[in-house]
């Protein structure tokens, strides 16, 4: 939408007058056409469309005077409609905001004859004194009016001055309005979160090798070792996680761990990338059509990785039950090989160890595992204000003959959905 | 410490320094036999006889210009004014000649002259007589501008300016002649210029102020306290050198100023002040820097209306208020 205005054609013009409209209302018309023919002091001339589209809201009939600077007429776009009702001003006839002028009027005027009248119809702006209380607070994206202590106060404690409200004069935000301010309880960050894809029929298959995905393995390969691992580390916040995990345990009977919400975190994280879910073999990678989380425990004998089956399938307390129960059979060296083989990918959690980060081997066949840290309450400047927050820190191993960076990167941002909104972990 | 009146101090300080020096002279009208309108000069014509206690005719640029010439050869020349107001008359010997003979010398000669006199509004001597000159001359380089608030600093500001090397303008403000307070008795005792003093004590707001105007505005700081509002008064002493350093180290702890000064609020020193302390601790602030002035009019002779045009308590009170968001 372009407005058509009354151009100013010397210092000396104040008010143009419209001679004809070559358009009428509903035209449409062409960049760069006449619309219509003005008169001024000096000259007469043509006023084009600026843009193309459809004339609408004439305010002005041919032979009327306009200000200068004032609205003759609006050039709709496709698609866009005249100003209804409340912008309507355009549309009607002229009204004393964009009165025809009378010359003889505004001569008057300045021979101060009319002095009253003057101060009536333009009030004379203290601009000093009226400019704060006139104009009231800007809220909307306007600069808030502030005292200069007021904004040093809101700078050294991380408060941004769009969160208060002003109670000085004219809405000006003052020291006070600093020191009283409360911020606002945190709600979650809102991230969009991916929507679960819907629960289709995982399977299993082959993807035959390409010429390229050979010459990267065998070239990583080459490079690094048997598998050529690649670290991926993410911050989280698990402030809610931590939460929700409490309320949970104060229902009877349960006793869940934190790191039983990351397997489920984790393996619905796999669903939405199954292209992680997988294993290298020579002439093809295998993405499994099951998803089978295994949890590195450690024993006097060592490490072992039980599996959690079918994890993206089970709630945080049945994993938490099928955890325990394995962990009781790694201690009393009652594993059968069905409770270690087969897992497609791998959480290994030293938290409890107070190990913040660290960086995990995968667990072949697997082509990734998380090593997740310890959550420790960190200062986190959230909307420029400096609060608690409970953080941990996730490394993801890949293996880069499957998992490229990016597609690392987006696995670990859609477990961030999860870990960061746990709600939906119980969903 | 003995308690003095103002006017007693000024003449104290007067004769103590004519004991110490007998260069220094006092010249002006009516000040001899007469013994001053204001007696300020009693008993001195008697004391220090007709060559250095001189009554002179009602010429004040005659008077000024004599002073500048006697300074110019080594005298320390005292002019009283009787009012400052007439000083105007003597405006080019002060402005052209006293403020510039050290200069205009590449720095050979100084000009070691007081000019002193009563000024301002309060005991109803009307549109002419009743002015303030601070701002006038404090706008000047080569100039001393000096507004004493107290007996004890009336009496030791005054000896600085009989011993200094520059050309001084000593406004007293008629209406503390009778004002009384404690004077040290020392006859060594001086008051340096371009020291402001905390003459009161507060955390919420910081007044700013000199002269009468200072008394004023700590009465109103004591009724401020009633009400709980406990404000830092300071007394500036001298606006030539203006030392605004203890008000910006206030106002960092009030964050909040109040600057009175008696006369009109266009161009006075009130607006000098309210600048520099803007620009100095801008951060600080959380209010613009309010005045109290005296009405944008011609000093009435009629007392109602004196009442009305020069500041009282109430808005000093009121702009404490302001400042402090207080009014509601």
């Amino acid at each position: 939408m372009a407005d058509v205005i009354m151009p100013k054609m010397g210092d000396a013009m104040t008010e143009g007058k419209v001679v004809r409209w070559y358009k009428k209302s509903g035209d449409a018309v062409k960049k760069g056409e006449p619309l219509l023919e003005i008169e001024t002091d000096k000259v007469n001339l043509d006023l084009e469309a600026e843009q193309d589209g459809t004339l609408g809201n004439m305010a002005v009939e041919a032979g009327q005077m306009m200000e200068v600077g004032g609205v003759l007429a609006t050039i709709l776009g496709a698609g866009e409609k005249q100003a209804p009702a409340a912008s309507s001003a355009k549309a009607e006839p002229p009204g004393p905001a964009r009165r025809a002028i009378d010359k003889k009027d505004s001569i008057k005027k300045t021979t101060g004859e009319y002095a009253e009248a003057i101060d009536m119809k333009a009030p004379r702006i203290d601009r000093t004194a009226s400019a704060a209380t006139a104009a009231g607070p800007q809220e909307d994206g306007g600069r808030r009016r502030s005292s200069p202590l007021a904004r040093k106060m809101a700078r050294e404690m991380g408060v941004s001055l769009e969160q208060l409200k002003g109670s000085g004069p004219g809405g000006r935000i003052v020291a006070n309005d600093v020191k009283n301010f409360k911020p606002a309880p945190l709600a979650p960050q809102k991230t969009k979160a991916p929507s679960l894809p819907p629960i289709q029929k995982l399977e299993t298959k082959d993807i035959p090798l390409t010429a390229m995905r050979r010459t990267i393995a065998k070239r990583l390969a080459e490079s690094t070792g048997p598998i050529p691992h690649f670290y991926l580390t993410a911050d989280y916040d698990v402030t809610n996680l931590l939460s929700l995990r409490e309320q949970l345990n104060e229902i009877e009977g349960i006793r869940t761990s934190v790191n039983d919400f990351i397997v489920r975190a984790a393996a619905l994280a796999l669903r939405h990338h199954p292209n992680v879910n997988a294993s290298w073999g020579d002439e093809a990678i295998t993405q499994h059509g099951e998803i089978h989380i295994g949890i590195a425990v450690s024993t006097p004998e060592g490490l072992i990785t039980p599996v959690v089956r079918n994890a993206d399938q089970k709630s945080v307390v049945e994993i938490s039950s099928d955890i325990r129960s394995l962990a009781d059979k790694a201690k009393n060296r009652k594993l059968t090989p069905n409770d270690y083989q087969g897992s497609t990918f791998t959480i290994s959690n030293l938290g409890a160890w107070g190990i913040e980060q660290f960086t995990a081997i995968i667990n072949p066949p697997n082509v990734a595992i998380l090593a997740i840290g310890a959550a420790t309450a960190q200062p986190v400047v959230i909307d420029h204000q400096v609060v608690v927050r409970d953080r941990m820190k996730i490394t993801m191993s890949c293996d880069h003959r499957v998992v490229d960076g990016a597609l690392g990167a987006e696995y670990l941002r859609t477990l961030r959905s999860y870990l960061e909104q746990p709600v939906r972990l119980v969903l | 410490m003995t308690e003095k009146s103002y006017r007693d101090a000024i003449r104290d300080a007067m004769m103590e320094e004519m004991d110490r020096d007998p260069n220094v002279l006092i010249m002006g009208e009516d000040i001899g036999v007469y013994e001053g309108t204001f007696r300020i000069t009693a008993g001195m014509l008697k004391k220090y006889g007709p060559k250095r206690v001189i009554d002179t005719p009602i010429a004040e640029a005659g008077m000024v210009g004599t002073a500048v010439g006697m300074a110019m050869l080594g005298l320390r020349p005292i002019v009283e004014m009787m009012t400052m107001n007439f000083a105007i008359v003597a405006a080019d010997q002060i402005l052209n000649h006293a403020a510039k003979v050290r200069y205009f010398s590449g720095g050979q000669v100084d000009v070691p002259v007081v000019i002193r006199g009563p000024q301002g509004a309060g005991v109803q001597l009307s549109a002419q007589h009743s002015q303030t000159f601070e701002s006038f001359y404090a706008h000047f380089p080569g100039l001393k501008v000096v507004a004493p608030a107290t007996p004890a600093d009336a009496k030791g500001l005054l000896k600085t300016a009989i011993r200094g090397r520059d050309p001084v303008i000593f406004l007293e403000s008629a209406a503390l002649y009778g004002m009384k307070g404690e004077v040290p008795d020392d006859a060594g005792f001086t008051v340096p210029f371009g020291v402001s003093r905390v003459a009161r004590q507060g955390s919420d707001v910081t007044i700013v102020s000199y002269s009468r105007m200072l008394q004023m505005s700590l009465i109103a700081a004591e009724k401020l306290s009633e009400e709980g509002i406990e404000c830092e008064v300071i007394d500036l002493r001298t606006l030539r050198p203006l030392d605004l350093n203890p008000a910006c180290k206030s106002v960092s702890k009030t964050h909040r100023c109040v600057v009175v000064q008696e006369q009109w609020k266009p161009f006075g020193a009130a607006a000098e002040i309210a600048a520099s302390i803007t620009e100095t601790v801008f951060d600080e602030l959380d209010a613009p820097v309010a005045r109290v002035t005296g009405e944008d009019v011609p000093m009435p002779y009629a007392r109602n209306l004196e009442v009305l045009a020069t500041p009282h308590e109430k808005h000093v009170i009121a702009a404490v208020k302001k400042v402090m968001y207080a009014n509601g």
